[in-house]
């Protein structure tokens, strides 16, 4: 029969429905081909191999009890680490949460399980989603399945991985400042930061609290938006007070021809030092695609992107500092032993529990917020917010969607960037729509020459048009699939077919 | 030391108030749906949310906000439509997310004001030379308040291996979280307040209405309102401000009053000897009735304030706040004017009665049953009710008619109260098995009265001679005469329509 | 005016983060060459522009009924204390506060 990651999420929901196989064997064939994989990839912090057999048994009895099943019925899913699920620790990929066990499950968890997923692990990630290439988690690496010399992205490398090796059909991810989209374009998945709101917060760790968003990753388009139709089941989560109603579908229009549609491009973007040929090239493919397809093609500008970045690193700080301040080793984590004072094991708890990355991000907001200080600089970065968002704005005049790139390389070596401010730089194209709170996605469009490594684009949306943003992406993944350059659905070659028989 | 009197002549005390009050008579926290507590067990009323824990999110308590709305109104306050949470930082266990969420500049009550009554001894502590009083030496002092927003209690902390349960030399410390996250409201004054006695009835009048707007206990010894008092003074004449000091641990009217007066002296006493007062934070002993320093505060803290990213701004609608104005009730000094008006009561009875609402409601309920005795019920609900544990307004109504109708006396009055409190019997018939009820039957009396006059000639001579204060006497005995059953304010009648004949 | 070691080591001291002497140097050169990625902020005119501290478009006035426990979330006491470091009986357990100043509000 057929291997587990030959499979769409919409197959195995079908398939378990029809009898062609059971939830528990599909559950199996998943615990099997991790437990062949993850060496190579180690993109889990824990596998909840209960859980998931577990969950998936209920799918069974539900289906021989003859009732409905749900969308993602038996559909295995993996959960970023800063995502509360009971009866798993939630570390955040750090000492300060090394034995933390979840004591209620995240909104975004649930959702996916009452849509009859099955939960298989939690994936690795930046310390606290401080990070860009997984490096910084306090536990392992984890590599990228294309080249296990190279980076996964981040911070939601784990849950990129996962799915490019083919482990997990479906997983959740983060996205604060681009953490689902750069590594989806780094591990060749597609990747979604719903708009902000769009999906519950309740139960993810907090990093920043205004520019954190959920979004799901997927080897299609389609299993995206399967995935996002689950998150946004249910209405707005009357537990998080910044979520919102998106009630669509997002599968339905998927297939709609793309034609009459305009994509914005910016001309000085593509212009962009650093930006690479081949980053650009695969721009170029993208934009072919869509042309062929009827779409226009239009010249947008964000005059005030450039200071997305200076914008980023105030907020994304403030907020991080404030949001781990309840991490003192009193009600939870980390606790410095032998301590005479409280002061002094608050201090040496948080001093040893953080890693550095972590330390620096709290220092820097520390400092932002402080008096005197806050006025020069988190105040103007939130009217510098108000300007960039205005500056989308403007341009979803002219257009639909916006196509940039997701990182101006592909995935880089282990080691390679190690400077914590040019590591920052790398998140350009991402951060600006999460200052905005917009929705973007990551499609792939084939492979770097010689690497060999995974390329992508970006497509970015207005806010709660995240079904429209799709609908583009689906049309780039026709169009490349058209090609030849880049196949929906496939698993990282090196791990393809690597255990994951479905008996 | 000098007297408080003596060294107010010289200085001016310049007081201002920080008011805390947990909105008590709420079901849940602020920004959870756990249960208020206020004696269950430690850290039986918790949840992710108030434990503070990673990836729980606040939603704010609607009915909070109502309360503070209307707390806002009934001390006129501007309430501002749009406001922000944020969160304000410092490292403290008993704060689970080493933040409070509280309000920034703009809370939801801005620029209200509260006139207190002064008046009696309290009065006297205020130099005449600086305010206008009136015949009796009671005068009007208007308090401005600055703001007041919402925030959330913090935990409740238990100190162990100190001396009184003290933080100093504690070994250790326990942390029930039982509280945290209780809605609380913080009223914050202007420097309006004079005297330690403006102090305690700016208190007091608070409490009175928050007792009547139903928001909460409004409890200082169990804590459920709280208050801090900043003071400093300053040479009469003067302007500007003195270095104040904060005074804690304030937890009755009595040490709010108590504390300051301390203060205001020391500090006459430190400036006067040439001294300095330093800003600092001092602790209130009613034992030893003196304050002492718990903390000297070089500079300001920085807490580190920025609107909270996971509350959404509030534009509270007019719709919203007219809602809130309407579920405001009758307040205390409205209501004592009515009283006054409509009911002719003493303005001293009436704003007693109506400065707490249950004895309010109690009074209220009373004069339904008897209408026509609504003064004597007053009466009754000020001298006599407090001293009991059980009596019922009806209980109240009828024994006030009889004390109306003359039919027993005010002593009598006490006596019978004492015996209906507790049980459901009526005055009326505990009088009259009693045979307690007086005859006012003039005939019956009048035969006493002669009888009496046959007997006290000495009395009579004495009386016709110009000393009228005998009759006290042949009062006296005609109530030994008729065994008590006549009633004394005929039998002086009588009496004295007789000897002037 | 870079941050001096000094500025980094009260800020420390406030984010109660303790950092030794070398840490010190480090986090101080991160923070000032951090603090140079943010000064495009500073070269604006943000005259009359209002700052967005929720990228949630008008949402506003988001609050909740006053019902107890109605999304069943409050903790058996074995949970609410199972993460925590120490304990005693019912309570969470601190070591002495003694010198610590944030006891006095």
């Amino acid at each position: 029969m057929a291997n587990i990651d030959q499979l769409s999420a919409r197959q195995i929901a079908a398939g378990i429905a029809a009898g062609d196989f059971s939830a528990t064997e599909v559950a199996r064939a998943t615990l099997d081909a991790i437990d062949v994989r993850e060496d190579g990839v180690q993109a889990f912090l824990q596998v909840s191999a209960d859980l998931a057999l577990e969950a998936a048994a209920k799918t069974d009895a539900r289906r021989a009890a003859g009732e409905e099943l749900g969308p993602l019925a038996g559909v295995p899913v993996a959960f970023k680490d800063n995502m509360h699920l009971i009866g798993t620790r939630t570390t955040c990929a750090s000492r300060m949460l090394e034995n933390y066990e979840s004591t209620f499950t995240a909104t975004c968890v649930q959702r996916m399980i009452c849509a009859g997923a099955t939960p298989v692990g939690k994936t690795n990630m930046d310390e606290f989603a401080f990070g860009s290439s997984t490096e910084s988690s306090a536990f392992h690496r984890t590599n990228n399945p294309w080249d296990t010399s190279r980076v996964p992205g981040g911070s939601s490398g784990g849950s990129a991985a996962a799915v490019a090796a083919g482990e997990v059909t479906l997983s959740l991810g983060s996205d604060t400042g681009g953490s689902i989209r750069q590594p989806a374009s780094f591990c060749g998945v597609v990747g979604l930061k719903p708009t902000y709101g769009a999906v519950s917060r309740y139960g993810v760790v907090a990093f920043g609290s205004s520019l954190d968003q959920v979004g799901p990753f997927g080897r299609s388009v389609e299993d995206v938006a399967l995935a996002m139709n689950a998150l946004v089941a249910g209405g707005r989560d009357t537990l998080d007070s910044t979520s919102q109603e998106l009630p669509v579908d997002f599968v339905a229009q998927l297939e709609d021809s793309a034609e009459g549609m305009r994509v914005g491009i910016i001309p000085a973007l593509m212009e962009h030092e650093g930006l690479s040929a081949e980053v650009r090239a695969g721009l170029g493919r993208a934009r072919a695609a869509l042309e062929d397809q009827g779409v226009q093609i239009v010249e947008v500008d964000l005059p005030n992107m450039a200071s997305a970045i200076a914008a980023y690193y105030v907020i994304g700080p403030s907020e991080a500092f404030s949001n781990l301040a309840r991490f003192d080793g009193v009600r939870f984590g980390y606790q410095e032993p032998g301590c005479a004072t409280l002061a002094e094991q608050t201090a040496l708890s948080r001093a040893h529990g953080f890693g550095a990355e972590a330390k620096r991000r709290q220092m820097l907001g520390a400092y932002l917020l402080a008096a005197g200080v806050y006025d020069k600089y988190y105040y103007p970065a939130q009217q510098v917010r108000t300007l960039i968002t205005q500056d989308y704005r403007n341009a979803y005049q002219s257009c639909d969607a916006i196509m940039l790139p997701c990182a101006p390389t592909t995935a880089w070596r282990f080691g390679e960037v190690s400077d914590p401010t040019q590591m920052y730089a790398s998140d350009l194209f991402t951060i600006s729509n999460n200052i905005a709170g917009n929705g973007g996605v990551s499609v792939p469009v084939g492979r770097e020459e010689g690497t060999g490594m995974p390329l992508a684009v970006q497509l970015q949306g207005p806010a709660f048009a995240d079904h429209t943003l799709l609908r583009v992406a689906r049309a780039v993944e026709r169009g490349i699939a058209g090609t030849d350059a880049f196949v929906p659905g496939t698993v990282a070659p090196a791990f393809v077919g690597k255990g994951g028989e479905l008996a | 030391m000098k007297k408080l009197q003596e060294v107010l002549r010289d200085w001016e005390a310049v007081i201002g108030l920080e008011v805390h009050t947990e909105l008590t008579t709420l079901e849940t926290k602020m920004f959870c749906d756990c249960k208020l507590s206020h004696d269950d067990e430690p850290n039986t009323n918790v949840c992710p949310v108030c434990l503070g824990m990673p990836g729980a999110l606040p939603v704010p308590n609607k009915k909070a906000i109502e309360s503070i709305v209307m707390a806002g109104l009934a001390t006129n306050c501007e309430i501002q439509p749009r406001s922000y949470f944020y969160r304000k930082h410092y490292f403290y266990p008993d704060m689970s997310k080493n933040y409070q969420t509280t309000q920034g500049p703009v809370a939801f009550c801005m620029h209200g004001h509260l006139d207190l009554e002064v008046s009696g001894q309290g009065a006297k502590e205020r130099p005449d030379s600086t305010v206008e009083k009136d015949a009796q030496g009671s005068y009007v002092a208007p308090i401005r308040i600055l703001r007041i927003h919402m925030e959330e209690d913090a935990a409740k902390m238990v100190h162990v291996g100190g001396g009184e349960g003290r933080i100093g030399g504690a070994s250790e410390s326990l942390i029930d979280y039982n509280r945290c996250g209780t809605p609380l409201i913080e009223l914050v004054t202007e420097p309006d307040l004079r005297t330690p006695e403006e102090a305690r009835l700016f208190m007091e009048k608070l409490r009175q209405t928050f007792l009547t707007l139903g928001i909460s206990d409004c409890s200082l010894e169990a804590g459920s309102m709280r208050c801090d008092g900043n003071v400093s003074i300053r040479r009469r004449g003067t302007t500007e401000f003195g270095t104040k000091t904060e005074m804690k641990n304030i937890n009755s009217f009595k040490s709010l009053h108590d504390a300051l007066e301390y203060e205001i002296c020391r500090q006459a006493e430190v400036l006067e000897e040439g001294g300095i007062v330093y800003q600092e934070t001092r602790h209130w002993e009613p034992s030893k009735r003196r304050t002492v320093v718990m903390r000297v505060k070089e500079t300001a803290d920085d807490y580190r304030m920025y609107p909270d990213p996971d509350l959404a701004p509030f534009d509270l609608s007019d719709e919203f706040v007219q809602s809130c104005r309407e579920r405001v009730p009758e307040l205390p000094d409205a209501k004592r004017d009515r009283y006054v008006q409509t009911h002719g009561l003493k303005r001293t009875d009436a704003s007693q009665i109506a400065g707490d609402p249950a004895v309010a409601r109690f009074f209220e309920e009373a004069i339904t049953y008897a209408p026509k005795a609504v003064q004597t019920i007053a009466n009754v609900v000020v001298n006599l009710v407090p001293a009991t544990t059980a009596v019922t307004a009806a209980q109240v109504a009828s024994l006030s008619s009889l004390l109306a109708e003359d039919a027993i006396t005010f002593a009598q009055a006490r006596e019978v109260l004492e015996l209906v409190d507790g049980t459901n019997d009526d005055p009326q018939k505990v009088v009259d098995e009693r045979g307690m009820r007086q005859s006012t039957d003039t005939n019956a009396l009048a035969a006493t009265v002669e009888e009496v006059l046959a007997r006290c000639t000495d009395q009579v001579r004495q009386y016709k001679e110009g000393n009228k204060k005998v009759v006290g006497f042949l009062v006296g005995q005609c109530m030994k005469a008729s065994r008590g059953t006549g009633n004394p304010k005929l039998f002086n009648q009588l009496l004295r329509q007789r000897l002037e004949e | 005016m870079a941050l001096t070691q000094d500025d980094v080591r009260g800020i420390a001291d406030y984010a109660r983060i303790a950092l030794t002497e070398e840490e010190l140097e480090e986090m101080c050169a991160y923070m000032n060459e951090a603090i140079d990625l943010l000064q495009p902020i500073r070269e604006y005119d943000l005259e009359g522009v209002e700052p967005t501290f929720h990228p949630i478009g008008d949402l506003s006035n988001v609050m909740a009924g006053d019902v107890q426990n109605a999304h069943g979330r409050s903790l058996d006491l074995d949970v609410a204390l199972s993460n925590a470091g120490a304990k005693q009986g019912r309570s969470f357990r601190v070591p002495s506060i003694l010198g610590e100043e944030g006891g006095d509000r």
